[in-house]
């Protein structure tokens, strides 16, 4: 015989029926012995299943603790962190200018080619010019004071005379 | 750390480098999850590598576990997909008596409690062992959706989502197994 309520009864025995519902199925059950035996069949079975207090092996749980170590130390060492990438890239920079300014590190034929090279070159040039003029005036004075020399001992031998 | 957190509390801590959490989360889920793999497979040691491919699968990628939904439902998703992968690698589903094949112990060896409630005292060994028989003569489909419903403790609506069924299917195959259940458990009394 089917009353009707088997779908009803099921909402009612796992408390998902609404307060209508439930009252229609609590004033249905005085009068129906088939649903009456299977609420009391469906109580026999979930009791049984409540009794189940096995739990997986100590193996296994340690089995997945351990991989959940070992992945959360996998994800710390391929973490990303901005403010480390900024700070390393800063420092790496600055090291390189230090290394370029050192005169060390780079080719022969790099330094030749490299602006450095040729602003070093015009403050030797500078230099060699600032020579050459010292030792230019140097000579012209010389000259001068040998010519004075010549005049005073010529003009000695004069009076001597 | 706390114990009161929520599920997706601890799986952020987890994401965020506390593998304890992941601790927690297990002990928290542990007993219906394993209750669940073992009654659907009818076997320890099977329920046993289940239950470990099931969170490991949350270990090795916990974004999988979309956070909109509840993890108790994917822990079962998951759970039941891995269920099913061992059938069809077994080529059997929960065909294994719960008392064992000739002789060798069975999961409701596994299942007893070393002391005996107030439940098993009344219903007693016998007892347990017609409802453990009454309960293996439901139809797959009625077994899945009573297991599901007793283990996850998710509503009939919930149920129907992760099955992809109408909720009306859901509750007709419930209806017809505690229609069978009483009508086996009632054959046994007389």
């Amino acid at each position: 015989m089917n009353c009707g309520y088997g779908e009803k009864l099921i909402l009612y025995f796992y408390g998902e029926a609404v307060e209508s519902l439930k009252a229609d199925v609590e004033g249905h059950l005085s009068g129906c012995a088939v649903c009456r035996g299977e609420l009391a069949a469906l109580k026999a079975a979930e009791s049984r299943l409540n009794l189940s207090a096995a739990g997986p092996s100590a193996a296994v749980l340690e089995a997945v603790m351990s991989a959940a170590r070992a992945a959360v130390t996998g994800r710390r060492g391929f973490s990303f962190n901005w403010g480390e990438a900024l700070l390393s890239g800063a420092l790496a920079s600055l090291m390189a200018v230090g290394f370029i300014f050192s005169g060390r590190g780079a080719p022969a034929d790099l330094a030749w080619n490299s602006g450095v090279d040729s602003g070093l070159d015009s403050v030797e040039y500078s230099m060699y010019q600032a020579q050459s003029d010292m030792a230019s005036v140097s000579s012209d004075w010389e000259y001068k004071y040998s010519a004075l020399e010549d005049e005073g001992l010529r003009a000695g031998i004069q009076d001597e005379g | 750390m706390s114990e009161e957190l929520s599920d997706s509390e601890l799986v952020a801590a987890f994401k965020g480098g506390d593998a304890e959490a992941l601790g927690l989360l297990m002990e928290r889920h542990k007993a219906a999850v394993y209750g669940y793999l073992l009654r659907l497979t009818g076997r320890a040691d099977a329920a046993d590598d289940l239950f470990q491919e099931v969170f490991l699968k949350l270990v090795k990628n916990p974004s999988a576990y979309g956070e909109r939904e509840k993890l108790k439902a994917w822990l079962f998703t998951v759970a039941r997909n891995a269920a099913m992968d061992y059938f069809r690698k077994e080529g059997s589903r929960g065909e294994v008596p719960l008392e064992g094949y000739d002789g060798q112990p069975g999961p409701a060896d596994f299942m007893a409690s070393a002391e005996p409630g107030p439940a098993e005292a009344f219903y007693g060994k016998a007892r347990g062992a017609r409802i453990d028989a009454a309960l293996a003569a439901l139809s797959e489909d009625q077994r899945e959706v009573f297991y599901l419903r007793h283990y996850s403790e998710l509503s009939f609506r919930e149920i129907a989502e992760q099955l992809s069924l109408p909720i009306g299917t859901v509750l007709a195959r419930m209806s017809r197994a505690a229609a069978l259940l009483r009508k086996n458990l009632e054959k046994d009394q007389q």
